[in-house]
């Protein structure tokens, strides 16, 4: 190809991008006009508290006591039941005066201070819940799609069995006969209910495509392990599994990001997750468009890292061999 | 003739009437009785479906049989207390695809079962891993992967592989036939080293040339049936009286 050649693709290929840019500028402008149609007031700074907390802090007395604040304002309060007195230093603004008898549930002064928003902490439920659901959910995974492709009749009903059952039901379903019929039963708490329900559910997607990956591994991969004296369990610690976990790192990629997603609906059984925290500050803010597009934007934030990072390890482990 | 006798005449193999009959009704071996002696070379030949493979690999049971014996080194392979992954670490394996393991570089291929599976000492085996890849002319290759070697430096790797568990014996299945005809040569040097050194070998191979050269018996094998069974000198010599094996002989020629 010669130079001109090369120059009119580069040109060609920009003049698309333009275009990308200028579609996606139409359709934000879009969105925002239709929003004025209904005489909708974005008010973006309303969402700012629910993510950075910066209001005051109060600090409340928790019995009854009498106050001494002295000149740089610490308060000690000394308690007539002959308990150690308490001094309270560093508040930034104090709301009672020397001398004042305090009792249970006043205000006695307010701190500055940052902490997270609700939509944050409801971010950092989230990612708990997904975390700890991801390692179970991989370790029921492995060993449904074991018992998947065992030659024993019973192992491989019961997987199959498993299998289906999950994938033929709505998780929404799953989590309430989890948390309303097991939960019952086995007195689980909404955290570990949501944990259950979310590693079941995502498990039995996990099992069908490690099996498929295991069994994309030629056979002659276990032929040489077995020939070398390696018993069934060792061939597959060490020369199949290593294999179909690399082979099926895309495809888990994606039931990974959708656990982090299907996770929104344990909010239902009320964890305060992401979801369920966007739901609260919307009734707390009537910000409602602003709260979802945040939360939208928040889960993004959190499936694009992890496929950010997933894809690390495929190109890590691309350098060793195909 | 006289060959024979410098053996100590104990047996490695035994098989006797083995038979093999697939689950579709495929007869694929019928009643194959031979013995393999303590360091000997023995080359199965026949044409593609004869059984040959499915024999070879009955000798470690990567195939099972219907009926029949098979004793390796005084063991009886199908017997209730045979712990078959024992008898395994003493018989190598060498395929036709390598069956290199490709997430591991070359020398953790080598090393992986007698770290594993035998449990000897990491020192020991990294050592031994370097003699034995310095052996088939590999130790520049230690740190790559199988996908970087050609097909002939793969099945080197292989052999070393199957080494590394210190066996007694060594079973080939076809070892050259995925191997472009320029590297046939390279695996074929080391494998006769092996057969120098007193190896006991058994080699499914379409090498007469190797057959002829280095085995010490030659099995002509058609139908699953155990056809000759003889010294080289009297497969490849001027004459063979039997018909089948000289059709075979001439087809390949």
């Amino acid at each position: 190809m010669t130079v001109g050649g090369l120059m009119n693709e580069k040109t060609n290929k920009l003049k698309w991008h333009v275009l990308f840019i200028i579609t996606i500028g139409l359709i934000s402008a879009g969105i925002y006009s239709a929003s004025q149609t209904i005489n909708y007031k974005w008010q973006w700074h309303l969402v700012l508290p629910y993510i950075i907390d910066t209001s005051p802090i109060d600090i409340i007395a928790q019995e009854d006591a009498n106050a001494a604040v002295n000149a740089d304002g610490v308060i000690t309060l000394t308690f007539d039941n002959g308990e150690p007195s308490r001094v309270i230093s560093g508040a930034d603004q104090v709301l009672i005066s020397d001398g004042d008898l305090i009792f249970e549930g006043d205000l006695l002064a307010r701190k500055e201070g940052i902490r997270s928003g609700v939509l944050i902490d409801g971010l950092y439920m989230t990612l708990k819940i997904s975390v700890i659901s991801l390692l179970f959910s991989i370790i029921i995974g492995l060993i449904a799609a074991l018992m998947r492709i065992s030659d024993n009749p019973f192992s491989k009903n019961l997987s199959v069995l498993y299998i289906e059952i999950i994938r033929g039901t709505p998780l929404l379903v799953q989590i309430f006969i989890v948390y309303f019929f097991l939960g019952t039963i086995f007195d689980l708490d909404r955290f570990t209910a949501g944990v259950v329900a979310l590693s079941v559910f995502t498990g039995a997607y996990v099992a069908e495509i490690l099996r498929s990956g295991i069994q994309s591994i030629s056979a002659g991969q276990m032929e040489a392990a077995r020939s070398l004296g390696m018993t069934y369990t060792k061939a597959m610690t060490y020369v199949i599994l290593p294999q179909a976990f690399k082979r099926t790192l895309p495809p888990m990629a994606g039931q990974l990001i959708n656990l982090i997603k299907d996770s929104s609906l344990v909010s239902v059984i009320s964890i305060t997750d992401l979801t369920k925290a966007g739901r609260e500050v919307v009734s707390g803010s009537f910000a409602t468009f602003e709260v979802w597009f945040t939360v939208a934007a928040l889960y993004l934030v959190l499936t694009s890292t992890l496929s950010w990072g997933i894809q690390r390890i495929e190109k890590r482990l691309a350098n060793n061999d195909r | 003739m006289t060959d024979k006798q410098k053996y100590t005449g104990n047996d490695m193999i035994v098989t006797n009437d083995v038979d093999k009959i697939y689950p579709n009704g495929c007869h694929a071996l019928k009643k194959v009785t031979t013995n393999i002696q303590r360091g000997e070379v023995v080359v199965i030949i026949g044409p593609s479906g004869s059984g040959k493979s499915t024999y070879l690999r009955t000798l470690n049971q990567l195939e099972t049989i219907s009926s029949g014996e098979i004793i390796v080194d005084g063991v009886k392979m199908y017997a209730d207390d045979t712990n078959i992954n024992k008898l395994r670490e003493n018989i190598g394996m060498v395929f036709q695809s390598f069956n290199l393991f490709p997430h591991l570089s070359v020398r953790e291929n080598v090393m992986l079962a007698p770290l594993k599976v035998a449990g000897r000492s990491k020192a020991d085996v990294i050592s031994e891993a370097e003699v034995l890849l310095t052996r088939v002319g590999l130790a520049e290759k230690m740190d790559i992967y199988p996908n970087q070697l050609s097909g002939g430096q793969q099945q080197r790797v292989a052999i070393a592989r199957a080494l590394a568990m210190k066996p007694d014996m060594m079973l080939f299945d076809e070892p050259t036939s995925a191997l472009d005809p320029e590297m046939v040569g390279e695996v074929l040097d080391v494998m006769k080293s092996l057969a120098a050194e007193g190896m006991t070998m058994v080699v499914v191979t379409h090498e007469m040339g190797f057959a002829n050269e280095v085995a010490d018996r030659v099995l002509f094998m058609e139908d699953g049936v155990l056809l000759v069974d003889d010294i080289p000198e009297n497969i490849f010599g001027k004459v063979t009286n039997h018909v089948r094996l000289q059709k075979f002989l001439s087809n390949i020629r």
